[in-house]
């Protein structure tokens, strides 16, 4: 009689145990959402780069309005935002996408997914007085064009062309009024051997200044690290 | 100096005689130890090679290789004679000894790992490759095969960083 009721109770400090664990690796969010965002929207193959203003409410609704050749678009509702274990999520019904925020970022942003693309999002904080109804110049002045003045190549690390390891990477960031690149972040990555490289690139990389911004602009730059065969092998030739 | 060390790692030596027996593990050295007194030459030529001295390992190999009364011992000793000339770079001579050894000896890891190499120091490394890919078959735990797979991979591809900017 006494081995089932202690068995029984093993059994329930076991689970006790895993849910503390459990909760112990939690990630956790390290970033409120709320807030207006000024966002680069990337990786759709017709749309391409996208400006669009982001409103994240306390109370579950988020909005978007959307800069399309030179208008601003009202107010659009998307699906309301909730977070589970640090990552924020939420869906534009009328373009389908899925977006998908890591919380632990220092800002806003991550990827979105339809159920045939994938691509990425990155924000900057925008002021209280962001709305769609101000005009272009408004958007522009906090969303400037990004020239680069000097990009800078990552050294493809030698252990990596040894080990014949080719991959990609997606590092987001932000723009200062100098030109320079700031708060770098790995948001995609397929192998850590090109992690240093990608940053000391990065580091190394200039835009041409943005005199007249009022925050620091957001910016995406995807990474391709290839091999391919020299045609120079004396077999291939004999 | 350092480049005899550097090329003393990469060439693979069977230990006298029966290193070379198939499948023979860089462990199995302790084991062939016990009976390199078959042919004394061929053990006094390989320590030559190892160490670096690879005419001296090559002129004892030759003779051991003359009083060479097995298979195995045979196999060895061709196999070591490619590893020396490869490191002393003359793959040619070195490709032609392996292959001798491989006619005797078809699974001698060392062999083809050594021809390999002499074919990355030709410059075909299609060929490397494909020696390397048998090696790795025979003993997958072969760190001197990795080392040389890396070697090739660094002179025959070559890498290239595409970037975009989302802006």
């Amino acid at each position: 009689m006494r081995a089932p009721a202690l068995f029984a109770a093993l059994l329930l400090g076991a689970c006790f145990a895993t849910q503390v664990h459990a909760r112990k690796n939690r990630a956790v969010p390290t970033l409120d959402p709320v807030g207006t965002w000024t966002c680069v929207v990337y990786g759709h193959p017709a749309f391409g780069d996208e400006l669009v203003l982001l409103d994240v409410a306390r109370d579950g609704t988020v909005r978007a309005a959307h800069d399309r050749d030179g208008e601003i678009s009202p107010w659009v509702g998307l699906t309301s935002w909730y977070v589970d274990d640090a990552t924020m999520t939420f869906t534009d019904p009328h373009s389908g996408r899925a977006y998908e925020a890591d919380l632990t970022f220092e800002t806003l942003g991550g990827r979105w997914r339809t159920p045939t693309l994938l691509g990425g999002w990155w924000c900057s904080r925008g002021g209280d007085d962001f709305a769609p109804k101000a005009e272009k110049a408004k958007l522009e002045s906090a969303m400037p064009p990004l020239l680069p003045s000097f990009t800078a190549t990552p050294i493809y690390p030698i252990k990596a062309i040894r080990d014949a390891k080719q991959g990609r990477a997606m590092s987001c960031f932000f723009v200062d009024a100098d030109g320079n690149v700031v708060q770098p972040e790995i948001v995609e990555l397929s192998d850590e051997i090109f992690r240093a490289p990608i940053l000391n690139a990065l580091a190394r990389s200039r835009y041409q200044p943005l005199p007249h911004a009022q925050a620091l602009r957001p910016g995406c730059r995807s990474f391709l690290f290839r091999l391919e065969p020299l045609a120079g092998d004396a077999s291939v030739l004999e | 100096m350092a480049r005899a060390k550097l090329i003393g790692l990469i060439v693979s030596l069977a230990a006298g005689a029966v290193g070379a027996q198939p499948g023979a593990q860089p462990g199995d050295q302790a084991q062939s130890r016990t009976v390199l007194g078959t042919n004394d030459l061929l053990a006094q030529g390989a320590e030559e090679i190892r160490a670096g001295q690879y005419d001296e390992g090559i002129r004892h190999t030759s003779l051991g290789l003359a009083q060479a009364t097995s298979i195995n011992e045979r196999a060895a000793a061709l196999s070591n004679l490619c590893a020396a000339y490869a490191a002393k770079g003359n793959p040619d001579q070195a490709i032609d000894y392996c292959t001798q050894s491989l006619a005797l000896r078809d699974n001698n890891w060392r062999a083809y790992s050594n021809r390999s190499y002499a074919y990355y120091l030709k410059g075909q490394y299609s060929k490397a490759h494909e020696d390397l890919d048998v090696a790795a078959s025979i003993n997958p735990e072969g760190r001197t095969i990795e080392r040389i797979r890396g070697m090739i991979n660094e002179k025959s591809l070559r890498p290239s960083v595409t970037m975009e900017d989302h802006r």
